[in-house]
């Protein structure tokens, strides 16, 4: 037992196996996809993992000590809310915001610290309080609506220059590791949170300042939260409220995997950092090999359990020599892991297989990869249909993949992997402009099509944009509808999706400025969000009928949110409207019913039919540069404005054509 | 250490904000908000049960929004490929316990620490679920699914007498029962609940699996409210159940915690949002307001009583 307590820099034998199971991964990649390998890949897998990889240096002393920080995430989101806001509406010089934004992150850890060091309360509750604190102050003080951009270049080189040919975050990282590496394993106080993990009382009596050296990592971590924000903010070049969400899980999942036992006492910097590489790789890893975004999550978990399941299995023989287990452990672990690179490969082989079966010999087939906002809202799973038809018809492969919740960084990050994978086309909907444009811009570079569709990016990022509707038409139709319903006056509310939702905002203001243009009589009651929940749309609008009695009409803005309002409305046989933006298949009992008059939409299956088919025809050079119409399939000729493709006007579905629609 | 006392806090903050809401506002405390309020609130409650006995163990499980999710989603196939709805209701809770029974196996009989394994069953759990149904809703449900074709009153009743059956069971079974005493022994102090004839690894499986099963209860309930199902439902909930089970005055290092904290903590909880609303506040400042009651909660405990054993208390 008395190695345990030498804080080593020394690797563990299960750290040996992650290396070892690293390499494996690295070497299997590398054969399923020759753009794995590459220095460019290896570089943005780096640049990728800096963020996370922050948090998770700054947590493993934490974990150490037996006790954890769920914050970490939220702070990010406050710090990077905090630096965007004091640069563009306080006006502060930008390293006097960056100043202000580190002493909030040191601030938010000095919380944590106090609440836990020297209230002697549990970490776990505490960091999960601060975890809903500090992503609400973030929500609150920008109305979760504000997104900043547009920062000068030189701070953007931060996180997407080159120094040397890499990336220039990844000097901030490697200060930091080391930094925490000497606090960790070549100093009194590593030694300290060590013996803390092992037993803190024993720690106390045996004369250590607990309390003072707890204090000291939680509120170190919150400071390394705040860099870890401003470098995330430079990266995507914008800041938000919703930054940094989910981090605390995956930096977890990242120090576990590493050896880093959650009870205290055991692991190092090194696990972590491995665990991270592992991660991030296999992420990298997957998406050069088009496997589905949802594949990372499950062989993480299976990982997970492989890793410390085999590191447990151990320790139910003590009666072994020392000398066994020092071998036996790292090839059980390596057995855990192994399993689970097989699966990655057996999901490669699989897709690979299939995408191959169409094109056994013959030229290689066009891939055209479409990026929706969000794999799992039923608006994008029905523009899915209308692309692999398209996709069908003209003989491409179709790579259909994105974040699972909406994430502007996940999108950059699927972007780079189609970049490395080397795609014909590239179609996005993007969930943030300001962060998307410039990886967009360097796969122009790389002579792949670029197509934005849903919402638009930067003009020049793009070759064209598929304009289904402008926000201002969805928001003055949906407008215009509502105040035929009410006549041109009366109270309404909004059901939106998230607060911090892009898209939403925009309609909101759009609609705000209709209203306030053409029907002075109609007023704004409420806008409550669903966070793109049946469940919680159906709670408020219950609360808006009780709350607001003389609002007749609620807006419902996100496809889940019409049908719960419209429930709503049906259980309380209540008289209000509920109109919005929704898909008819969903709806539909409801327009029967009669409760929900109208919803607004474009053919969503036209619109995926679309994105494959306008970048099949980009990507072939097959659009003039003067056009002002395109064929395009199934959909006839399209109207071309300016470098726009316009699909129509947004439909107006109602009781009268909702039966002829299948999507 | 007196449990009674941060009872009495909790009340107090209750009666408190019931007393701001009966001043400033009108419609609260109307029969139909209060029946909303529960029927939307439901899932919690339950699943906050099984959390409490959970962290009465001294572990915790942060996989029940993915369990109830599953559990929504099998519901709904079984229903609309044509089994009878009772029996659809069985195989979706079945499958809550089986999830559950699984984590309760890795934590248990496999020794994985309880975070480390929700953790890993959370994840895998959803994108599975994720890959599995690509997010599509569940529709085409029969006519008779919409409250088990009850009235919607009858199903209120339904669901009140189920709340009120498993808390009230719960709490008495935890006071009088074998297999209660054990879960509370098994949490204060597992090698002496070894030493006294415990399975103590029994315990714990068997909590998990509770858990699951009454978050696969919850979401049958949940989901016979509606006449379609959504894939991705339950989102965020362990937060919401973890919160209010510690507002409620759980110790999260096992050995303590009490049935009426844990409802006081659900109630006080559940009713924030909705209160902002009636009281006209911005929903931007909800999560805020929320950590702010969770973190009050918990120190305004150790406020109060000077507790003397600090090391034991520290982070573990």
């Amino acid at each position: 037992m008395q190695r345990h307590f030498r804080p080593k820099l020394r690797l563990t034998g299960i750290q040996w196996a992650l290396v070892a199971a690293l390499l494996l991964e690295v070497i299997l990649f590398s054969i399923e996809s020759p753009a794995f390998l590459t220095w460019v890949n290896l570089m943005e897998i780096l640049r990728f993992s800096v963020e996370l990889g922050l948090l998770a240096v700054a947590l493993t002393p934490i974990l150490i000590t037996g006790g954890i920080d769920l914050s970490v995430g939220s702070t990010v989101g406050l710090v990077a809310v905090t630096f965007g806001m004091a640069w563009q509406h306080l006006h502060l010089p930008l390293l006097g915001a960056l100043a202000l934004a580190l002493l909030v992150g040191c601030l938010c850890g000095a919380v944590n610290a106090l609440l836990i060091a020297y209230l002697d309360l549990p970490a776990l509750i505490i960091t999960l309080g601060t975890y809903s604190l500090y992503r609400g102050i973030a929500e609150g003080i920008t109305r979760a609506s504000v997104s900043v951009t547009g920062y000068p270049s030189g701070f953007l080189l931060l996180g997407q220059g080159y120094f040397w040919s890499i990336p220039i975050q990844v000097f901030v990282f490697l200060f930091l590791l080391v930094f925490y590496a000497v606090l960790l394993h070549r100093s009194k106080i590593g030694r300290a949170l060590y013996a803390i993990g092992f037993n803190a009382e024993g720690a106390r009596y045996a004369g250590l300042p607990v309390r003072r050296y707890l204090a000291l990592i939680y509120l170190l971590s919150g400071a390394v939260s705040g860099v870890a924000a401003i470098v995330y903010v430079s990266h995507l070049g914008l800041a938000k409220s919703d930054l940094g969400t989910g981090f605390e899980l995956q930096a977890i999942t990242a120090i576990v995997i590493g050896g880093t036992s959650v009870f205290g006492g055991r692991g190092n910097l090194f696990g972590s950092v491995l665990g991270l590489l592992f991660l991030c790789v296999l992420q990298n890893g997957l998406h050069l090999l088009a496997a589905p975004s949802e594949a990372t999550g499950v062989l993480t978990g299976m990982l997970l359990i492989a890793v410390v399941a085999t590191d447990l299995l151990n320790d139910k023989r003590p009666a072994l020599s020392e000398r066994w287990m020092r071998w036996k452990k790292p090839l059980l672990v390596a057995a855990g892991a192994v399993v689970v690179v097989l699966a990655v490969v057996l999901v490669g082989l699989e897709r690979s297989s299939r995408s191959e079966a169409g094109a056994a010999s013959g030229p290689r087939r066009p891939v055209i990869a479409v990026m929706p906002k969000a794999k799992g809202d039923p608006y994008f799973i029905s523009a899915r249909a209308g692309a692999e038809q398209a996709a069908k018809e003209l003989g491409v492969d179709l790579i259909w993949d994105g974040p699972t919740s909406l994430d502007a960084s996940m999108q950059n990050e699927l972007v780079e992997s189609w970049i490395t994978r080397g795609v014909d086309a590239i179609v996005v909907a993007v969930e943030n402009k300001g962060s998307i444009s410039t990886v967009l811009r360097k796969a122009r570079q790389h002579h792949i099509a670029v197509l934005t569709w849903d919402a638009d990016a930067e003009p020049d990022a793009r070759d064209y944009f598929l304009n289904q509707a402008t926000p201002e038409a969805i928001a003055n139709t949906l407008a215009d509808e509502g105040a035929r319903l009410l006549n041109g006056k009366g109270q309404f509310a909004i059901v939106t999706g998230a607060l911090s939702a892009e898209n939403q905002n925009q309609w909101i203001a759009f609609i705000k400025a209709r209203v306030a243009e053409r029907y002075p009589q109609m007023k704004l009651a409420t806008v409550l969000p669903s966070d793109d929940d049946r469940d919680k749309a159906f709670s408020q609008t219950q609360n808006i009928m009780k709350v607001y009695p003389d609002v007749k009409l609620v807006i419902a803005i996100s496809a889940p949110a019409v049908p719960g309002a419209a429930e709503a409305v049906q259980q309380s046989g209540g008289r209000v409207d509920v109109i919005g933006l929704s898909l008819p298949t969903i709806c539909r009992p409801y327009i029967h019913s009669g409760v929900v008059q109208t919803i607004v939409l474009w053919n969503t299956r036209d619109l995926g039919y679309l994105t494959v088919y306008a970048g099949w025809l980009t990507s072939q050079k097959k659009i003039a540069p003067n056009a002002t119409t395109v064929s395009a399939g199934r959909l006839g000729s399209l109207e071309i404005k300016g470098s726009e493709i316009i699909l129509g006007r947004p439909m107006i579905i109602n009781k009268g054509n909702i039966d002829r629609l299948d999507f | 250490m007196n449990p009674r006392i941060r009872e009495a806090g909790l009340l107090l903050t209750i009666v408190a904000l019931m007393l701001l809401l009966a001043w400033r506002t009108t419609g609260f405390f109307s029969a139909a908000n209060l029946t909303d309020l529960f029927l939307a609130n439901m899932p919690v409650m339950m699943i906050a049960v099984g959390m409490m006995m959970v962290i009465l163990t001294g572990e915790i499980d942060i996989s029940v929004g993915s369990i109830f999710a599953i559990s929504s989603v099998v519901m709904g196939k079984c229903a609309s490929t044509g089994v009878p709805i009772w029996l659809s209701g069985l195989i979706a809770c079945a499958v809550g316990v089986l999830l559950g029974a699984l984590n309760g196996r890795l934590i248990a009989y496999v020794r994985i620490p309880s975070i480390v394994a929700t953790l890993a069953t959370m994840v895998a759990l959803r994108d599975g679920l994720r890959w599995y149904t690509q997010g599509s809703w569940i529709q085409g449900l029969p006519a008779g699914f919409q409250w088990f074709g009850m009235s919607q009153s009858g199903f209120t009743g339904l669901c009140v007498v189920a709340v009120v059956l498993i808390t009230g069971l719960t709490a008495l079974g935890l006071r009088n029962l074998r297999m209660g005493r054990a879960i509370v022994a098994t949490g204060s102090n597992r090698m002496a609940a070894c030493a006294a004839g415990i399975d103590a690894r029994r315990v714990v499986f068997g909590v998990f699996a509770v858990t699951g099963g009454l978050a696969g209860l919850s979401a049958v309930l949940n989901s016979v409210r509606f006449n379609q199902i959504p894939s991705n439902s339950g989102l965020g909930l362990e937060l919401k159940v973890i919160a209010a089970v510690a507002v409620g005055g759980a110790a999260i290092t096992g050995g303590s915690a009490t049935m009426t904290g844990t409802v006081l903590g659900v109630i006080l909880l559940s009713c924030i949002g909705s209160a902002l609303t009636f009281l006209g506040i911005n929903a931007y400042w909800e999560k805020a307001i929320q950590g702010g009651i969770i973190l009050i909660a918990v120190a305004a405990d150790t406020l109060k009583l000077q507790r003397r054993d600090h090391a034991k208390t520290l982070p573990a």
